[in-house]
Order: structure tokens, then C-alpha cells, then sequence
């Protein structure tokens, strides 16, 4: 049952997307004219995919694929770490997370020593803004940081 | 013909451009030698910084990692087993082998050499056939260019790892993606949930940068403590006369499928080497020799995937049609800097397309000069830890997605396709044909609207066309050739 789930998704993904475009307004014929509704294209882009995983569903049926390696816990941490970053970025600074999340994966990662981890947390984050605030001149979110700096 | 020798010619009288280029191949180099980073994810990482460069420098900074990058990849491939590219997987079978017998210096020559002559090679025939091939295109209408994106689109079937299926669904997955934000004719919202910043669409360059920066960064955390023994080398040299004449048959041929296979939209280096490196052993008188350090075998293999990234420029540049991973962040590149891809560019940025052309050909040179020079410096780099490498590329992917529209919301879109794209990695289904069937997407729609329009709502209509029924039918062939081939087999 297993190596169905994902053909799963994909198709359930499919018929919700048909159900969106059909609640997509109608545009009036002398727009479009000859040419196609805006729900049609992407109506017909989803039938093709459920046909798609039909053949895929008899591919897996016929050989069934091997079961995939559950990733480590670096992994699971790394995929975590982003959800923090909105939640940084959202409430503090966006550098403050970019710092925050570099030192936790270079932790995780296997970079036992924190002051080596902490370093890159901040030089590069900081060089980074530096370069891209005053060579390329983009201005970033406010924030904690980033108000103290542009006033 | 002298307009473009002479805009190709300008490129080492502009200072700027050739530091850009020099300072690209050895960030290239660096990019190719760095065990998953590679020629897609560097592009995609560099795109935000050429926002503020001219078009020219853009696309020449782009371009020179594209080919400094699918060059690299061969001297990790050599001296420690492990290709920096996909592209350099070929390169192992017999690059390894000979460092292993205390020959890497002269394995990298020869991949060195074989490199620049392919890549050579593949920008001379990029010259010559892609505005031969604009001729042409200029013919084209809506029906057939609707033809030739179904084509291009039928083509992903074999792009990337995936199954044909699975990368199928991948790029109706892309073109979807497309769809996101107000129609074009009526401006009726799609998929936008509310939400006016998508009212444009998907932007490109977050979503590339989450597809290939972010989701490889998660497929390396499965590696994050593997540790990788480097061969020593003392030097690297160049291949001897005997090793010449053993192997510039195999150059000049692989050169030629490179160059073909590059230019087929959908197929890129990796299978350019594939069938260089097999062909250089159907043709060899030393069979034997292969898997065990043959030289031929590096030749072939090398020559092929560096030939294959001036002939994917061809598709890419002339019809538009990306043919990997890699000529979509170009593509990208030349939309973002307001250069319309496809036959005008070649009457109406003649200038800007051959100096395109002769960036990748000064990115060819230097990096056999750095090659030749540099490899075993280079060789270290990929001793770099992985964790220290891979929050380095967070930093930069979250920071690149922002800057290109000072919006948070391409920060969140990087993130979500990054973890999309580890899953549907995991799972077996490759990025590659998801980023080009979001650039095809609007191709695609747009020109079957068109044709629609012109043919009075008589889709078949489009059948009658020659040209579009030709796209039509390789499209079908493509998808189903080989089976149809198979059941006539069977047959008789």
C-alpha cells in the first residue's frame, strides 16, 4: 500500500486544483472569443496528470519500487530549522534568523565547535548584508537589526 | 558575419567583462568541484547578484559558471571518486582508476585538454547553426510555436533521474505552476488566494533557487558525515604526443555528439557523456582498457559534456527551450534583463548575442589554463566541511530570493519549493523538468490561446500546419517511440 500514497497525493492534488478552476469565473465570450476560458488550461494540465498516474500506479503495480531509507535526524532538524526562520524573520530580524538557522545547521551538521559554528553564523550573514545593502543596494526587512542600523 | 566576429572579438577589450569571466571560471571551478553544489545550483545562486550587471555581463557571469562548472566536475571525478557534477559521473569509470595507479596528473590533463577542445568545439557550431536555426524560426506562428513547447515539453520525459513518467509529471507540474496569477487575456485571477503579489505569477528566480539551492542543500544533510580521501597528485601535465594520437579521434567524435545531444531541447550533459564515454569504447582498439584507467575514456566522456553546454545554448537562446536545469536559470537570466529569447534576438541584440558567445569561449581558455595549474588547489576545496558549506548556501539562497524583489514572500516561496523539491527528489521524481515546465508554461498557454484565436476555435486545425504537425509527431514519437518500436518487434 505504501508506494501508492505519493501517486495518492499527486491525484488528490489533481482533483483539488480541477475543483479550483472550476470555481474560476466564466469571462465573458466577446474577451475571449474563439480562444480558451481560464480554468480550461489548467483543467486539462490536471486531467493529463491523473492519466499520467494511472500509468504510473500500473508501473508501481507491476514492479513495486524499494521501500525509501527514512532520513536521519540532520535531516528532519534542517527541514525544522525553516520553519524557525519564518518565525525569527516574522517576529525578530531577518538576520537574526539567517544567523540563528546557520549556526544550528553547521551545529547539526557535525561542527562540534561553537565558536567555529558561531563565527560563520555571523561573518557570513554580515557580509552578505553588507554587499548586498551597500554594493547592490537592496534594502531589507525592518527588523530588530535592520532598525537600528537604517534608523 | 563581421558584426559578429567583431562583437565576439570585443570581449578582451573590455576589461571588466574578461576579470568578470576570469573571476566566474574560478568560482565556477570551485562551484563544479564542490560535491553537490554543481553548474544548476551555482547559476541559481549567482542570478540575484547579476540583477544590477548589464545584460551582457549577466548572461557572460551565468554562461562561464555553466561551463567552468560542467568542467569541474571531472577533478573530484578523478581524485576522489565522486563527480562535482552529474555530467561527470562517466568521468569515474576510468578517471579514478588511472589516479588510483598514481596517474592523476595525467588524468586530469587529458580531461583538461579534452574539456576546452569540446567546449571550443560546441561555441564554434553555436556560431554557425543557431543563427542559421533563427532563419528558420522567424517562420514560426503561434501553432508552431505551441508545437515545438509540446515537443520541448515531451522531451522532459527524459530529463533528469526520474522515470519518463514521473519527470513527466513533474513538468505538467511546472506548467501549472505557470498558470498561478491573472490570466493573460481576461486578467481573471488563478490560484492566487488573495494574494496580489502573485497577481504577475510565479517568480522565476525563488523558485529555481528552492528547486535546486535549497532542495539539494536538504538531499546533503542524508551526507553530512561522509568524509572524502583525496588521491595526491604531484602536477598536473599535459598528454604526451602518444596520448594525442591515442585519443584526438575520440575528442573530435565525442565533440560532435555533445554538441548534437546539447542541442536536442531536453537533453543535456550528463547524457552527452554517457554516449561519449560509450562511443569512445565501441570505437577503441583497446577495449579492454576501459573501467581500468583507459584514457580514451576520460577523453570521451569530457569532450561530450563540456561540447554539450554550447549546444544547449542553441535551443535555449534561439526557440527559447531550455535543455536542463541550467540553461533554465539562463533563460531566466536573459528574461530578467529584458532580452526576449527566440529568433529577434538575433536581429535585434546581435551585439549582445555574440559577445554572449565569446565570454564562453574566453571562460573555455582560462579554465585550461587553471586546469592545467590550479586542479590540485581546487582538488582541496572539496575538503571543504559540509557544515560549513551547506548553512553558507542557506545564507545565500534566502538572501538571493529576496533581493530580487525586495519581497519576503520569495523568501517563503524559495523555502516551500526547496522542501517540495527534497520530497519529490526523495520520492524519485527529478526538479529539472518542474523549473522548465514552469518557463514552457506561458509559452505554452499563451500560443495554444493564439492559435485558438487564429484557426476560429478549430483546434485540429493546428494539424494542418506542416511545420507544427512535424513538433507534433517527434513529440509523440518521443513519448512513445520506443514502445511503439518494441511492440512492432514483438510482432514480427
Amino acid at each position: 500500500m505504501r508506494p501508492f500514497i505519493v501517486p495518492g497525493i499527486i491525484a488528490l492534488f489533481s482533483v483539488i486544483i480541477i475543483y479550483l478552476a472550476l470555481q474560476l469565473k466564466l469571462s465573458p465570450a466577446m474577451i475571449v472569443g474563439h480562444s480558451m476560458q481560464p480554468r480550461s488550461f489548467p483543467i486539462f494540465l490536471m486531467v493529463i496528470n491523473l492519466i499520467l498516474i494511472a500509468v504510473l500506479i500500473w508501473q508501481i503495480s507491476k514492479s513495486p519500487p524499494k521501500p525509501i531509507e527514512l532520513e536521519g535526524p540532520t535531516t528532519w532538524i534542517s527541514v525544522g530549522s525553516f520553519v524557525l526562520f519564518y518565525i525569527i524573520t516574522i517576529y525578530l530580524d531577518f538576520f537574526i534568523a539567517i544567523s540563528a538557522v546557520m549556526f544550528l545547521l553547521c551545529y547539526s551538521w557535525g561542527e562540534k565547535r561553537v565558536h567555529v559554528a558561531g563565527l560563520v553564523a555571523v561573518s557570513v550573514p554580515l557580509s552578505l548584508f553588507v554587499l548586498f545593502d551597500e554594493v547592490l543596494k537592496i534594502r531589507f526587512p525592518r527588523g530588530l537589526i535592520t532598525n537600528w542600523y537604517y534608523g | 558575419m563581421y558584426e559578429a566576429i567583431s562583437a565576439m572579438g570585443s570581449v578582451i577589450l573590455d576589461p571588466y567583462l574578461l576579470m568578470l569571466i576570469g573571476c566566474m571560471t574560478v568560482l565556477g571551478i570551485v562551484i563544479g568541484v564542490l560535491p553537490g553544489l554543481g553548474a544548476t545550483t551555482g547559476a541559481a545562486l549567482l542570478l540575484p547578484f547579476t540583477l544590477t550587471m548589464t545584460p551582457v555581463h549577466a548572461i557572460a557571469v551565468l554562461a562561464t559558471i555553466y561551463v567552468a562548472a560542467t568542467f569541474a566536475g571531472s577533478i573530484t571525478a578523478i581524485l576522489i571518486n565522486t563527480p562535482g557534477t552529474s555530467a561527470a559521473a562517466a568521468t569515474t569509470f576510468d578517471g579514478y582508476p588511472l589516479a588510483q595507479r598514481g596517474e592523476a596528473g595525467r588524468a586530469l590533463g587529458i580531461a583538461v585538454v579534452a574539456s576546452t577542445i569540446g567546449g571550443i568545439f560546441s561555441i564554434l557550431v553555436l556560431c554557425l547553426a543557431a543563427p542559421m536555426l533563427a532563419r528558420v524560426a522567424y517562420e514560426f506562428r503561434p501553432p508552431e510555436y505551441f508545437a515545438l513547447t509540446v515537443f520541448g515539453l515531451s522531451m522532459l520525459a527524459s530529463v533528469g533521474a526520474g522515470g519518463a513518467v514521473k519527470n513527466l509529471i513533474g513538468g505538467i507540474f511546472g506548467v501549472w505552476l505557470a498558470t498561478i496569477g491573472a490570466e493573460r487575456v481576461t486578467s481573471i485571477e488563478r490560484f492566487m488566494f488573495g494574494n496580489y503579489e502573485l497577481y504577475e505569477g510565479l517568480s522565476f528566480v525563488p523558485v529555481m533557487i528552492g528547486l535546486f539551492a535549497i532542495s539539494e542543500l536538504l538531499v546533503q544533510s542524508k551526507k553530512a558525515h561522509i568524509v572524502a580521501d583525496v588521491i595526491s597528485l604531484k602536477a598536473v601535465k599535459l598528454p604526451s604526443k602518444e596520448d594525442y594520437k591515442k585519443i584526438w579521434r575520440t575528442i573530435v567524435r565525442s565533440s560532435g555528439i555533445g554538441t548534437f545531444i546539447g542541442i536536442l531541447p531536453a537533453e543535456g550533459a550528463t547524457v552527452a557523456s554517457m554516449i561519449g564515454y560509450s562511443e569512445a569504447r565501441r570505437w577503441s582498439k583497446n577495449q579492454d582498457e576501459f573501467g581500468k584507467g583507459a584514457i580514451e575514456g576520460i577523453a570521451g566522456a569530457e569532450a561530450a559534456n563540456n561540447a554539450a553546454t554550447g549546444g544547449a545554448m542553441v535551443p535555449t537562446m534561439v526557440l527559447g527551450i531550455p535543455g536542463s536545469g541550467t540553461t533554465a536559470i539562463i533563460l531566466v537570466g536573459l528574461m530578467v534583463h529584458g532580452l526576449r529569447p527566440g529568433p529577434y534576438l538575433f536581429t535585434e541584440q546581435v551585439e549582445t548575442v555574440y559577445q554572449i558567445f565569446g565570454s564562453m569561449l574566453v571562460a573555455n581558455i582560462i579554465f585550461l589554463a587553471l586546469g592545467l595549474y590550479a586542479a590540485k588547489l581546487f582538488a582541496r576545496i572539496s575538503l571543504i566541511p559540509t557544515s560549513i558549506l551547506w548553512p553558507i548556501v542557506f545564507a545565500l539562497s534566502v538572501i538571493g530570493a529576496y533581493s530580487l524583489s525586495a519581497s519576503l514572500l520569495d523568501v517563503w516561496i524559495a523555502l516551500i519549493f526547496g522542501v517540495v523539491g527534497f520530497f519529490a527528489r526523495r520520492h524519485g521524481f527529478s526538479v529539472a523538468p518542474i523549473a522548465v515546465g514552469l518557463i514552457l508554461g506561458h509559452m505554452v498557454e499563451n500560443n495554444l490561446q493564439n492559435s485558438l484565436k487564429m484557426f476560429d476555435g478549430q483546434w485540429w486545425l493546428i494539424f494542418t500546419q506542416p511545420l507544427a504537425l512535424f513538433f507534433l509527431v517527434l513529440a509523440f514519437l518521443g513519448l512513445f517511440g520506443s514502445q511503439i518500436f518494441q511492440f512492432i518487434k514483438q510482432k514480427k
